[in-house]
């Protein structure tokens, strides 16, 4: 069966080939180099680059387990995972039973950015933790644009963070730099979902310890 | 059947299924592309659950992936080049098979990502049947396609062949 193209038609056909070549290479070209991370970003106290660039608690108690917390803060289970989970991890950070590293992940779009953002400017002031909370439990929904400075400022103001720095470092988004560092690690130690929960390096199960308060205590023990 | 399939794309019919065919395989390769370009560690997150690749392999196939859906639907709906495009899109619709067939098989519980989403899922929430039946109905077209590239409504005219 003959395919070959007539005369003027040639031109045109390549010419668009050539276009939408040039479309995807480019366009992947940009995705590849925008996810990738920096080296001179800008990092937030308490993170440790060692630790997939996390924002790290007790990192230097000895003989405790390593609990590794892989979240984005627009991912609804992440704020079921929190609601039932959340005491139990303060609780080991308080009382120095475990080193627990939070990886805050933002694949879920723009927004999450933002909110990784603004959970870093919170951990300079000494407020991850309360903002993690605060944020979950007025989790709002996913993409919808509802989570912008104005939010995320109201967020800080109500767990008392009220610096004029923690305002500007929300609104200029000085960590994004470093969001794509996490986003980048996490990428690279396989995590595949969110939440993800590594005690010492192994994942724990999946099917009975996420979600079972009991079971977690347990899992996170070491 | 070849010989009935032959006389029915070489009949009236036969370049407006072609026509068909184009825009279903072009449109689901576009939509399936563009939903996922703006997402790309999704993307990337979607294409590691299926733990077939090294990692760094299955990060770099989650961002190039979805641009050369993106590529190959364009070229399909256009009708460009359509017997290469086709021939690629229905290369990848194997891939995609053989990839979900055989988290199916190993008892992963993931999402096929293959419009956006993806990565690991409840176990409940699997559906790797209708993921596999849908990429092979978009396997035959892409087949059809292959054979008979020349199609109603295609910016491509091709020269006068057998069928005309």
């Amino acid at each position: 069966m003959a395919t070959s193209s007539s005369g003027g038609d040639k031109f045109t056909r390549n010419l668009v080939i050539a276009m939408v070549a040039l479309v995807v290479v480019v366009g992947a070209s940009f995705s590849y180099f925008g996810s990738k991370g920096s080296t001179t970003a800008a990092i937030p106290s308490s993170v440790s680059k060692a630790d997939g660039y996390g924002i790290v608690f007790n990192a230097d108690v000895p003989n405790v387990p390593t609990i590794d917390i892989y979240e984005d803060f627009q991912c609804p289970v992440c704020a079921r995972f929190s609601g039932i989970n959340g005491m139990t991890i303060e609780k080991a950070i308080e009382e120095k039973k475990a080193k627990v590293v939070y990886h805050v992940l933002s694949f879920l779009g723009t927004e999450s950015i933002l909110a990784a953002n603004a959970a870093a400017c919170a951990s300079d002031e000494d407020k991850f933790l309360a903002f993690h909370k605060a944020f979950y439990a007025n989790q709002p929904a996913e993409n919808a644009g509802a989570i912008d400075a104005t939010f995320l400022k109201s967020i800080g103001a109500a767990i008392g963070i009220n610096s004029p720095k923690f305002a500007a470092c929300v609104d200029n988004g000085g960590y994004s730099d470093w969001v794509r560092n996490v986003a980048e690690a996490g990428a690279k130690a396989n995590v595949n979902s969110t939440p993800t929960v590594f005690v010492n390096g192994k994942e724990i199960d999946r099917n009975t310890e996420y979600f079972n308060v009991e079971a977690f205590t347990k899992a996170i023990a070491g | 059947m070849i010989l009935l399939i032959d006389k029915f794309a070489l009949g009236k019919y036969g370049k407006w299924f072609g026509l068909l065919s184009r825009l279903t395989l072009g449109g689901v390769l576009f939509a399936a592309g563009w939903l996922k370009i703006f997402t790309p560690a999704k993307s990337q997150m979607a294409v590691r659950a299926y733990e077939v690749l090294p990692i760094s392999l299955a990060n770099f196939l989650g961002i190039a992936l979805p641009w050369a859906e993106v590529g190959l639907g364009i070229l399909l709906i256009l009708g460009i080049g359509v017997r290469f495009s086709a021939l690629a899109g229905g290369a990848l619709m194997v891939v995609f098979i053989a990839a979900i067939s055989q988290a199916w098989a190993r008892g992963l519980s993931i999402d096929c990502g293959c419009f956006g989403g993806g990565g690991t899922v409840d176990p409940g929430e699997t559906k790797y049947l209708s993921e596999i039946l849908r990429d092979t109905g978009l396997a035959l077209l892409a087949l059809y396609l292959v054979r008979y590239p020349l199609t109603r409504f295609a910016v491509e005219k091709l020269a006068k062949t057998e069928g005309e």
